[in-house]
C-alpha cells in the first residue's frame, strides 16, 4: 500500500499473537516495525473517528486533529457537510493550520501564503501568474480524507477510498454503540472542551481494556470505589451478572446487568447522573433501544475498532492517538442527551471531569497501570515475555437470544482477542478486505 | 506623603501575611497534610482548572474553557474532600508509592477587595518526581479570592491557568 517493505513485521505480527492459546507476545506493544505496520495497516485501512457534529455545528467551524499519526482538519461546509484534509501544505509542507480549533473563511498557509477552501482546495497562489504562470488549483489541494461517516452524532473518516461503509464496518457493534448515541429522540451534544493529555504507553493497552476489560475495574480503581460508594465495593465475590461482546471486526464490550444500575452510575458521574438514568433518561432509552439495552445493561465500556473507546451513560468519550510504540495521547470528552435539563447537563459536566480525565478519579489509575507497564518493556527479556490473554476460552456463544455477535459472561477476554485477531489480520494480510470474508467462521472460534 | 508610607507600610503588611500564608499552603501539599490542606479552603470553594487551548492571536478570547465547558478541575469541598479522602484509601495507586513535589508560589499580586474577599495572583513553579526518574514540571497562574478568617485566611476561590494546552503528564493524581 505504501511501498514500504515491511515483510519482517509482517512475520512478526503473525508469531506474536496466537489465539488458540490464549497468549500474546510483548513485543507486539513496543516493537517499531510492528508500529510502522500499524500505522499503514490498520490506521490508513480503518474508519477513524474525528469529531462530534456539535463541534463543529456552523459553516467554518474547524476542529484540528488526528487520525493515526496524521494531522487532519476537519471542517464543517457552507452546504452544512463535512470535510476533513491533511493538515498539510502542498507547496513545502508547512502546517496549514496551527489552531486546536475555531472559525475560518480559509486556511492560509503562512509559510508563503498558498490558499485553502473550507474543503481544503487551493484557490490561490501568490504570484501565481508571474512565478508560474499556471499552477493546477485542484491537483495541488491539500490531501482530501477521501471517506467520510456521519452517524448518530458522530464524524469517522478514512483514508482507503475502498473501505466498507462506515455500517457494515460495525456490523452488529452498532447494537452496542447506539446504546451511547440513540437513547433520546433529541441526540446527543458534546459538552465543550476535550481533555488532551500525554500516556507513555502503547495505543492497544487502552484501546483493548474498553473494549475488553471490566477484570481490572474491581483492583485497579478500588481506591475510586472507596471514596464513592459507601461500603466501598460494589461486585460480590461471584463478580455479578454481565456479558462481554466480541466483533469479527475488532471490537468490542462488556457491561454488566441490572443490579447496581444506580449506585454505579451515582458512583462515577454523581447522583443527580444516577437519577436521571432510572427516570426520564431510562424512559426514552427502553422506548427506543427496548428493555434489555434502555434498562437493563449498564455499567459499559466499548472500543469501536482500533482506537476509539467510550463509556455510554457514564458519557466519556476518547481516541488513543498513536504517538510512536510508546506513546499515546488520549482525546477525551464528554457528551450528554440534547433534551435533558440543564442540571443533569451540568451533573454530567462536572461528575464526567472528576472521574474520568487527566484527573478524574477513576482514569489516574489507568494511566498508572500502562505507563508502568511500558517501562518495563524497554527491557529486552521482558519484550519476548508471553502475556496471558485466555480468560474464557471456550466459553463465548454465538447464539445469545438478547445480544448479537460472540457474547459471554463479563469476565473475559474473548474481546480482546476478537480485537487482537482483527489486528492480526490487517498486520498480515494486506489485500485482504477489512471485514473478514469468512465471518462466521473466526467471529465463533472461540465458541 | 506621611500618609503613602502608611499605606505602603499597609500593604506590605498585607504582602507578608498572604505570602505566609501560601508557603504554609504549599509545604502541606509539599508534606503531603492533605487533610490540613483541604481546612484551608471555604466551604464554598470553587476550584476551577480550566482546559487551555491552542489558538492564534485574534482568537484567544477562546483560549480558555468557559464555566459550561469541561475543565481539568471543577470542584467543590466535597469533591475536593473526595480526592483528599481517596489519598488515604490505601489502594490509591496513582500516588502510592506517591510523587515527591515542591511547589514555588511567587510574584504574588494584590488586586484588591471584593465582596467576596481579597483577590490575589500568583505564579507557581510545581516540580513532581515520582518512581524511578519520571520528572514533570508545571508553570502557570494561580487566581484566588482569599477570604480573612480566625487571623489568616481561608481560600473561597481558586483559578488556575496552566500553560499547557496538551497536559504532559499521565495523571493530574496530585494537587497544583
Ligand atoms: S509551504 Fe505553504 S505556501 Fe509554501
Ligand atoms: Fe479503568
Amino acid at each position: 500500500m505504501t511501498g514500504e517493505n515491511h515483510a519482517s513485521a509482517r512475520a512478526k505480527a503473525r508469531r506474536i499473537f496466537d489465539r488458540d492459546a490464549g497468549t500474546i507476545e510483548a513485543s507486539a506493544y513496543v516493537d517499531p516495525e510492528i508500529y510502522q505496520l500499524e500505522l499503514d495497516s490498520v490506521f490508513k485501512r480503518c474508519w477513524l473517528f474525528l469529531a462530534h457534529e456539535t463541534q463543529i455545528p456552523k459553516a467554518g467551524d474547524f476542529l484540528s486533529t488526528y487520525m493515526g499519526e496524521d494531522p487532519v482538519v476537519v471542517v464543517r461546509q457552507k452546504d452544512g457537510g463535512v470535510k476533513a484534509f491533511l493538515n498539510q501544505c502542498r507547496h513545502r509542507g508547512m502546517r496549514l493550520c496551527r489552531s486546536d480549533a475555531g472559525q475560518a473563511r480559509n486556511f492560509s498557509c503562512i509559510y508563503h501564503g498558498w490558499v485553502y477552501d473550507l474543503g481544503g482546495e487551493l484557490i490561490n497562489v501568490p504570484l501565481e501568474e508571474h512565478a508560474y504562470g499556471k499552477v493546477d488549483h485542484k491537483a495541488w489541494s491539500a490531501r482530501a480524507v477521501p471517506r467520510i461517516a456521519r452517524y448518530k452524532g458522530l464524524i469517522f473518516g478514512c483514508w482507503d477510498e475502498n473501505a466498507p461503509e462506515f455500517t457494515d464496518y460495525l456490523g452488529d457493534a452498532a447494537f452496542y454503540l447506539d446504546i451511547l448515541l440513540d437513547r433520546s429522540p433529541a441526540g446527543t451534544e458534546a459538552i465543550g472542551g476535550i481533555h488532551k493529555w500525554v500516556i507513555p504507553c502503547n495505543w492497544k493497552f487502552a484501546a483493548e481494556q474498553f473494549a475488553s476489560d471490566s477484570y481490572h475495574a474491581m483492583f485497579a480503581h478500588l481506591s475510586a470505589v472507596a471514596v464513592t460508594i459507601p461500603g466501598g465495593s460494589y461486585a460480590g465475590s461471584d463478580g455479578g451478572d454481565g456479558r462481554q461482546y466480541s466483533s469479527d471486526r475488532g471490537h468490542g464490550t462488556g457491561f454488566m446487568l441490572d443490579a447496581g444500575r444506580r449506585e454505579l452510575l451515582s458512583a462515577f458521574v454523581g447522583p443527580e447522573v444516577g437519577r436521571y438514568a432510572m427516570e426520564e433518561g431510562m424512559a426514552s432509552a427502553v422506548d427506543r433501544l427496548g428493555h434489555v439495552r434502555g434498562q437493563r445493561m449498564h455499567a459499559q465500556h466499548m472500543t469501536v475498532f482500533p482506537n476509539f473507546s467510550f463509556l455510554p451513560s457514564v458519557n466519556t468519550v476518547r481516541v488513543w492517538h498513536p504517538k510512536g510504540p510508546n506513546e499515546i495521547e488520549v482525546w477525551a470528552w464528554s457528551l450528554v442527551e440534547a433534551d435533558a435539563s440543564d442540571e443533569v447537563k451540568e451533573a454530567y459536566r462536572v461528575g464526567g471531569l472528576r472521574s474520568f480525565s487527566a484527573s478524574g478519579i477513576f482514569e489516574q489509575e489507568d494511566g498508572e497501570n500502562w505507563v508502568e507497564i511500558q517501562r518495563v518493556l524497554q527491557s529486552p527479556t521482558a519484550r519476548d515475555t508471553l502475556f496471558h490473554v485466555g480468560m474464557g476460552m471456550g466459553k463465548s456463544r454465538k447464539d445469545d437470544p438478547d445480544f448479537p455477535g460472540e457474547v459471554g459472561w463479563i469476565f473475559s477476554e474473548h474481546a480482546a482477542r476478537g480485537f487482537y485477531a482483527q489486528w492480526q489480520r490487517l498486520l498480515t494480510e494486506p489485500e485482504a478486505p477489512v471485514i473478514p470474508a469468512a465471518a462466521d467462521k473466526e467471529a465463533g472460534h472461540d465458541a | 506623603m506621611m500618609l503613602e508610607v502608611k499605606d505602603d507600610l499597609a500593604q506590605m503588611l498585607l504582602h507578608y501575611r498572604i505570602e505566609r500564608f501560601f508557603y504554609g499552603e504549599a509545604a502541606l501539599l509539599d508534606d503531603r497534610r492533605y487533610p490540613e490542606w483541604l481546612a484551608l479552603f471555604a466551604p464554598d470553594i470553587r476550584y476551577v482548572m480550566p482546559l487551555r487551548t491552542t489558538r492564534t492571536g485574534r482568537d484567544l478570547k477562546h483560549e480558555f474553557g468557559g464555566p459550561k465547558d469541561s475543565a481539568m478541575f471543577d470542584e467543590d469541598h466535597a469533591s475536593l474532600d473526595m480526592r483528599v479522602r481517596k489519598f488515604a484509601s490505601g489502594t490509591n495507586w496513582a500516588e502510592d508509592p506517591p510523587s515527591r513535589t515542591r511547589h514555588f508560589i511567587t510574584n504574588l499580586r494584590v488586586d484588591g477587595e471584593t465582596d467576596e474577599g481579597i483577590a490575589v495572583r500568583t505564579a507557581f513553579l510545581v516540580y513532581r518526581n515520582r518512581l524511578e526518574r519520571q520528572t514533570e514540571i508545571f508553570a502557570g497562574e494561580r487566581q484566588d479570592v482569599l477570604r480573612p478568617h480566625e487571623g489568616g485566611f481561608r481560600i473561597a476561590r481558586r483559578r488556575i491557568l496552566l500553560d499547557q494546552s496538551t497536559l504532559l503528564t499521565s495523571s493530574l493524581s496530585f494537587f497544583i
